[in-house]
């Protein structure tokens, strides 16, 4: 039973409801056709061909998150195992095997240049190694603990190597100055924990996905909210910005997936699986923007046509859920992370 | 046949949690038989692999730590901090209530050792005394309340379709099996973790064992525990199918440290063979249901296995919902929304006709649907993909078109930057990418080089005597002015550098991509490159901004 309100605060709810409703006919007029309507004249996309490429074998328990580097080559992987591994996807060999000092870790992120990794989880730290440096045991040093966290890290991302901003199960979003290792802002971004983030392509703003069902975009620089999107029904367990920084994909718990546009400031499409039964836990755009993948608790990435709102088929391989999808900056290979131990490169 | 005796029931007592290594593991303890429920079995702690592959005098250095058992191994930040955050916290902090009360010593389940046959059973309970205990003890509203603060935990949907009502026994067994599925209390000697309303012995858990310790044993220790059970010589020890399997599969991952935890494990098995044969008993079965409960026989419910993203996020999602929104929040969300109510929005079906713009503009970059010029180093086994992307020279004409989809484009390439600033020194308006780069350099810089590069910069572009003097409007000056005397950081010319892009991306630009020397550029790169599958000239015309940003 909520506490009643004074009036005071009923008016200012029912100003909000009002508002909201306003807005919601706003969009409605904005929204002149569907997706699948105005894309209707565009060819139909080609089967996506993906295969297995490599398959990165080495960590011993459930990995949780992949991410590329910046050079399309590198990658590193998290896993409940306690290791970060950063691997040359291509060749398949592991460059570095980091043990961390927790093994609960959430969320990896490598930095575009390449130089370090950062990491956290249920630690409620984020830990930042420095890759081209070791320490007296042949691990990578590490060169900044990050602590100050209320909840769980639940996701990070570099803005360059001197700034990462990361998210967390205590709601918060912070800024991080890693030369001074001093934290630059933290705010309260969402009424749930931040899942997930995405950088916009020019590095200027940032998408963060909730558990309050809400994605909300962000100025990089400042702790102003510039747009709330709403539309999920559940978690939003992943975003992913579109290449042409004006629009961004999700995906939720509530077995969808979306496309929300920035200018139009709504939801423009969904995607939903053929079952209908596949929460996502993860997703990437291919770099024209044409498909969006999404990472499935039903084991395989789903693939849809962003345009025609098509679902063009989905990629088997893993043995379990999937957790985390990378897509390199080149979009010619894609990295997925999954509980069964595994992660694959598919090309 | 069989005897009883009753007596003190094992494992009563409750560790302090901190300081577990108070219980010297070296040597039988107590003396007597069966009070051996409390003691620290020093085969399990946590020591991980580190350092990588520790050399012998490492790895025999471990192995006396693991002979003397201390505690520090764990990791202290993490217990601390996430025992409080475990989402099951709540659940075992009843499960153990339940447990300290069973574990009374008058009041309790009755605890006997059992003789049979030649040997004796120390510190067991049958099914049905314990059954019948929870009967007594607590009432029927109790118990399905209980149950339903378990089903909070991920458990099996077998266990779930069970919810119906059901009789007070039945409802003790149920949450017995639930507490035995976390390893409260175990079967003797079976390694399915369930109660059964029989004469089957139990055993309570030691409380060092307890979920609520927050457990994460590594696969090492798991391996070094499997290792130790096949030294010793017993029966009743012998591994079972899959936990030959497992040690097996451990084994080959484990290849190259196995002698270290060979090592360990026989330091270990020396530790336990000076035990008190009783004690031994109920110390192997303590740790068997231990292991139970982490490494589940195939088929059962890992109680420790859980999404913890989502467990963690309902926790947090339960504390953020009984706060009522205060009104000055509201009346930020209320300007918020106004705030959106001005913005103009883009109709959806303009969107859309830019999606399908930017979609037909990067289509030749889209490994997707255009094979990139050089091959696939994924598909191709070449690596040669790599090199092309950093060479200046050469470049394709697929390549050089993209400078002319946007100025970021342009940026992003070298190749393309080199030939811009050529472009821009023949227009003798080089200074402003020229200052630009200076200032993506700035954030690249180590922060204590940063105010003096911010005050060079400044005397280079923008003083009074500069020597590449830039052209900014006057907004943008006073502030970059103030910032660098103010406040010299990384963005303090992020205002200027902004104008200065705007200037190149309206003015030099534009007439770049006009230029004859561009087009040459192009021209001459297609003679060059003569890749198949590159289409006729894109008309530039319109869409050059069109969806790239």
């Amino acid at each position: 039973m909520p506490p009643k309100d004074d009036p005071e605060t009923a008016k200012l709810r029912k100003e909000l409801e009002d508002l909201m409703n306003k807005i919601k006919e706003e969009q409605k007029k904005v929204a002149d056709a569907t997706m699948a309507d105005a894309c209707a004249s565009v060819a139909d996309a080609p089967r996506v061909r993906l295969v297995t490429r490599k398959m990165l074998k080495g960590h011993i328990n459930k990995v949780n998150s992949v991410h590329y580097s910046g050079d399309n080559r590198h990658a590193v992987s998290g896993s409940l195992d306690g290791k970060l591994i950063i691997w040359d996807t291509w060749t398949g060999n592991k460059i570095q095997v980091i043990p961390l000092r927790s093994s609960w870790v959430m969320s990896v992120a490598f930095a575009p240049s390449g130089n370090f990794v950062a990491c956290g989880g249920m630690d409620n730290m984020c830990t930042v190694y420095d890759v081209n440096n070791r320490d007296s045991t042949g691990a990578a040093k590490i060169t900044r603990e990050l602590l100050g966290y209320e909840g769980f890290l639940s996701s990070c991302r570099f803005l360059d190597d001197n700034i990462l901003i990361t998210g967390s199960g205590d709601q918060k979003i912070t800024h991080w100055d890693l030369e001074k290792n001093v934290k630059i802002q933290d705010f309260v971004g969402h009424n749930g924990d931040v899942v997930s983030m995405s950088l916009s392509p020019d590095n200027n703003t940032y998408v963060t996905g909730s558990v309050d069902q809400s994605c909300k975009l962000w100025d990089a620089r400042s702790p102003d909210c510039k747009q709330v999107f709403f539309g999920h029904t559940a978690d939003v367990n992943s975003v992913c910005f579109h290449p042409s920084g004006q629009a961004f994909g999700t995906g939720s718990e509530d077995k969808s997936s979306r496309l929300y546009d920035l200018r139009s400031d709504q939801q423009v499409a969904q995607y939903a699986p053929p079952s209908g039964q596949s929460g996502f836990t993860s997703c990437a755009l291919s770099s024209s923007g044409r498909f969006i993948m999404c990472g499935s608790d039903d084991n395989s990435i789903h693939i849809w046509d962003t345009l025609k709102v098509q679902h063009n088929g989905s990629l088997s391989g893993h043995e379990n859920r999937i957790t985390s999808l990378s897509m390199s900056s080149n979009g010619m290979a894609l990295c997925s992370a999954s509980w069964d131990n595994n992660v694959r490169v598919w090309g | 046949m069989v005897t009883m005796n009753a007596e003190k029931s094992g494992g009563r007592r409750r560790m302090d949690d901190g300081n577990p290594s108070g219980q010297s593991g070296s040597g039988p303890q107590g003396g007597g038989s069966g009070s051996s429920g409390n003691l620290r079995p020093p085969s399990v702690r946590v020591l991980g692999f580190a350092t990588g592959v520790p050399s012998v005098a490492e790895a025999a250095l471990a192995a006396a730590e693991a002979a003397s058992p201390a505690a520090g191994h764990r990791p202290a930040t993490l217990a601390q901090t996430s025992k409080e955050d475990n989402p099951n916290a709540a659940v075992y902090k009843k499960m153990e209530a339940i447990i300290e009360r069973m574990q009374d010593e008058n009041t309790g389940v009755p605890v006997k050792t059992v003789k049979s046959f030649m040997a004796k059973i120390p510190s067991v309970f049958t099914g049905a005394d314990l059954i019948q205990w929870m009967m007594k003890n607590l009432d029927i509203d109790e118990l399905s309340a209980y149950r339903e603060d378990l089903y909070c935990l991920a458990l099996s949907s077998q266990q779930r379709s069970n919810r119906l009502s059901l009789c007070p026994a039945d409802e003790a067994t149920h949450l017995a099996c639930l507490m035995s599925s976390h390893g409260y209390l175990f079967p003797i000697d079976d390694h399915v973790l369930v109660v059964r309303n029989d004469n089957t012995f139990y055993r309570f858990q030691t409380p060092y064992f307890w979920p609520s310790n927050m457990w994460e044993p590594e696969n090492t220790d798991y391996a070094v525990y499997l290792c130790k059970r096949t030294m010793q010589n017993k029966t009743r020890l012998e591994l079972a199918d899959y936990e030959a399997e497992n040690l097996a599969r451990l084994q080959k991952m484990f290849s190259r440290k196995w002698e270290f935890i060979f090592m360990q494990a026989e330091a270990q098995s020396k530790v336990d063979k000076r035990r008190d044969k009783l004690e031994r008993k109920v110390l192997d079965s303590q740790e068997r249901a231990f292991w139970d409960v982490h490494r589940p026989v195939p088929g059962c419910v890992n109680t420790t296995e859980i999404n913890i993203k989502k467990i963690c996020s309902n926790s947090t999602r339960l504390m953020a919902t009984p706060a009522a929104t205060p009104a000055h929040l509201i009346s930020r969300q209320i300007q918020m929304l106004k705030q959106r109510l001005d913005r103009r929005n883009i109709k959806l079906s303009k969107v859309a006709e830019s999606y399908i713009s930017f979609f037909e503009l990067y289509i030749e970059y889209d490994p997707f649907f255009t094979p990139p010029e050089v091959p696939n180093p994924w598909l191709s086994d070449n690596a040669e993909f790599w090199e092309y992307e950093k060479q200046v020279k050469d470049v394709s004409a697929r390549r050089v078109k993209r400078w002319a989809f946007s100025l970021k484009e342009l940026l992003a390439d070298p190749a393309g930057r080199e030939h811009f600033s050529k472009f821009l020194e023949k227009e003798f308006s080089g200074e402003n990418l020229k200052f630009w780069e200076a200032v993506q350099n700035l954030k690249t810089l180590p922060q204590q080089e940063v105010p003096d590069e911010a005050k060079r910069m400044w005397d280079e572009f923008l003083g009074p005597d500069a020597s590449i003097p830039i052209n900014v409007d006057g907004k943008s000056f006073e502030t970059t002015k103030k910032n660098v005397e103010e406040n010299p950081d990384r963005w303090c010319y992020d205002e200027a550098a902004a104008h200065v892009y705007h200037l190149m991306k309206t003015d030099s630009y534009s007439r770049y991509v006009r230029s004859p020397m561009y087009t040459d550029f192009l021209n001459g790169s297609k003679k060059k490159t003569s890749v198949k599958g590159i289409r006729s000239i894109v008309s530039f015309s319109g869409r050059k901004e069109a969806g790239a940003t």
